[in-house]
């Protein structure tokens, strides 16, 4: 079997793997048996090297991306979970179903979405994608074949969810659908002059079907939280069935430019441009496509590229809705003291409940996009000293660079989430280089 | 009226009834593995409103073909045509076969092939209408290392739809035979290869737009005539020396 060598989305890990694509059930079972160390792979676009292991099976389940059931009045599906988020739509939209609970870009399956705890741009009212769970199949190599549910091999179902692929290949999912109401959005920009402003006006109405988020400058102490608030709503009046597909681009997210652009020049021209072009050119409230609104970085890959070779860092670290001025506060001073190089800085509203290793909570969820520099990695240190003294939620599957000390600090659950997937997998056979970092 | 695929439950046979599916075809679909199969019929009825019947059927013994074949004769007289997008590797084939590796590839690759055509002819030379699309590899070119007894049998296949296109030359029956090169399945993913693979999706949208010609054989991807041509102009003891050289 050949090798291959690949790559986390953030660039900072590289593993030569065993890589195998089955297209038939038997042989997920087949090409397990031949190995100790397996991870299962969907379509490899995770930032953190959740899905390689150096010289372990990834084992990539996009064949498996079939309907298996649909029941319309139920509003329950049933799919391979190797189906592409753009494929699943495709379908469901067309009948005015989907799950709101999935992360920016259409081509992640909805079985990276599950063992990653995936979460929407309206996770402050519809929660984590872990709401819309039914049911999972899993193969796990000593287990076999499990039926995972509330009903049946309840902890398992719960190890799985968020679980960074450690129970097993998760092989087929039954979801409940949410109906959707119109096929586009309203949006609304409301401009804010500071983070704080940005928390105020993002966390207005947790109550109202709200896809909210906010876009803030980080080129500078003096602009730092400066920026917009989105508000995409439902446009009801609009036609309840999407008739447009949901269309790819066909640049692969995976390949970067050679060198890095982004520099403090580049990101304070980026960052002018695109603040002045909503402030000038954009009316307040617009229409905008369910594609745009929901997966925004279709058409946008170039912002990975031009990050370069080296790639980047993302930290993303949901505040309890009380201690955000004191986040706030706390990250504005070291970013005056340390002027990190911030690419992207974005807020949206988190709504859940903290258990093993999900990234979920009730809060503002901060996001960061960093060039990959040893002033960017001190700074980053003194992020986790915060997280570690507010006991924040740091995310595991976005910040590849995230020290175990800090996720044993911030995850309460995180010896006992261990201790459970030891039991479940006591020849521990289901491993990653992101599970190896955390001893797991 | 519905369509017979041969080895549909994944790779090509997978695609092609995909590509039927999307022109609104009734479809049978046989294979191997009656799971992956019946998760397709799943998928195939759900998205496309088509009929789809499966049937779970091991090429590679002869017995058990001939079986079916007497037991849904019903069901073979209502098709339109018939594709065969089969083929049994093993590993380890190579010049010491054992008998019962030599059966089994053997009866996969073209005794049920060969089997199974030579009933359906029945049924279309009475219809006066119907298709059959066979499938060869282009390592049936010249003999080989590995794969020895699969290349030959996907040799004895082509000579066979060779034959069959010239024994139907002035009927109403439409014989198609594709060789195919390397071909983006799970085959050959993740293998080093020297020529660039073909996509299974583009393969099947051709052998769709074919299916009404008359006696077509095809490469795919096309450049693979070209290498096959070469094979066939060069003598063998310089083939035999370019072979010894790369390895």
């Amino acid at each position: 079997m050949t090798k291959k060598k690949i790559y986390s989305l953030d660039k900072n890990y590289s593993a030569d793997i065993f890589f195998k694509r089955p297209d038939k059930y038997k042989e997920i079972e087949i090409e397990s048996s031949k190995f100790d160390n397996i991870i299962t792979m969907g379509s490899c676009n995770s930032y953190t090297p959740a899905s390689f292991r150096k010289n372990a099976l990834s084992i990539q389940l996009t064949k498996f991306n079939r309907i298996i059931e649909f029941d319309k009045n139920q509003k329950l599906i049933t799919v391979e979970a190797g189906i592409m988020l753009s494929d699943l739509f495709n379908f469901t939209l067309a009948r005015g179903l989907w799950v709101p609970q999935i992360p920016g870009y259409p081509t992640i399956t909805i079985g990276g979405a599950i063992a990653s705890n995936s979460h929407g741009k309206s996770c402050g009212f519809h929660g984590t994608i872990k709401k819309q769970i039914k049911r999972i199949k899993i193969f796990h190599k000593l287990h076999g074949w499990l039926n995972l549910s509330n009903e049946e091999n309840r902890d398992i179902f719960d190890l799985t969810i968020g679980g960074l692929g450690l129970t097993g290949s998760i092989v087929e999912v039954q979801l409940r659908l949410e109906e959707l109401s119109g096929n586009n959005f309203v949006t609304k920009i409301i401009k804010t002059d500071s983070s704080s402003d940005a928390v105020k006006k993002i966390n207005f109405d947790v109550k109202k079907e709200t896809y909210c988020y906010s876009w803030n400058r980080s080129d500078s102490f003096k602009n730092f939280g400066k920026g917009f608030v989105f508000q995409n709503e439902l446009n009801v009046s609009s036609n309840n069935k999407l008739t447009k597909n949901i269309k790819l681009n066909n640049s692969d997210i995976n390949k970067n430019f050679i060198i890095n652009f982004w520099n403090k020049y580049s990101v304070f021209f980026a960052q002018s441009v695109y603040q002045n072009y909503f402030k000038f050119f954009k009316s307040k409230q617009y229409e905008e496509s369910f594609q745009k609104a929901i997966f925004p970085f279709i058409g946008k890959e170039f912002y990975f590229k031009l990050f370069g070779k080296k790639g980047f860092l993302e930290s993303q670290i949901i505040v309890p809705f009380d201690k955000t001025e004191i986040f706030i506060d706390e990250v504005e001073t070291i970013f005056k003291k340390h002027d990190p190089l911030i690419t992207l800085y974005s807020l949206k509203n988190f709504k859940g409940e903290q258990k093993n290793l999900r990234f979920e909570n009730d809060g503002i969820c901060f996001t960061f996009d960093f060039v990959k520099n040893s002033k960017n990695l001190f700074f980053m240190n003194k992020l986790d000293k915060i997280c570690e003294k507010y006991h924040l939620t740091p995310s595991i599957i976005k910040d590849s660079r995230l020290k175990l000390e800090t996720i044993e600090k911030c995850y309460k659950d995180f010896n006992r989430f261990k201790e459970e997937i030891n039991k479940f997998d006591n020849k521990r056979i289901y491993k990653s280089t992101l599970t190896d970092k955390l001893m797991i | 009226m519905s369509n017979l695929i041969i080895g549909a439950s994944s790779g090509l046979g997978r695609e092609i009834a995909y590509e039927f599916a999307r022109n609104s075809k009734n479809l049978i679909l046989i294979s191997r593995n009656l799971k992956d199969l019946e998760i397709l019929k799943s998928d195939l009825e759900i998205k496309f409103k088509i009929e789809v019947n499966v049937f779970q059927l091991d090429f590679s013994d002869l017995n058990e073909v001939s079986k079916f074949i007497l037991d849904n004769t019903k069901v073979l007289e209502k098709i339109d045509g018939v594709l065969f997008p089969i083929g049994m590797m093993k590993e380890n084939d190579n010049v010491k076969n054992s008998n019962d590796d030599l059966i089994s590839i053997f009866s996969a690759n073209f005794y049920s092939i060969n089997f199974f055509i030579s009933h359906i002819l029945n049924i279309f030379e009475e219809k006066k209408d119907g298709f059959i699309v066979g499938f060869g590899s282009i390592s049936g070119a010249i003999g080989r290392e590995i794969n020895v007894s699969y290349s030959s049998a996907k040799r004895a296949l082509e000579n066979y739809f060779e034959s069959l296109i010239i024994s139907n030359l002035k009927n109403h029956i439409k014989v198609q035979f594709y060789i195919l090169g390397y071909i983006d399945t799970n085959l050959s993913f993740g293998k080093k290869l020297l020529l660039p693979k073909g996509s299974p999706v583009n393969l099947a949208k051709i052998v769709y737009k074919n299916l009404g010609k008359k006696g077509i054989k095809k490469f795919f991807p096309f450049w693979w005539i070209f290498i096959d041509m070469a094979i066939k102009i060069l003598p063998f003891f310089i083939t035999k020396k370019i072979i010894k050289f790369f390895n």
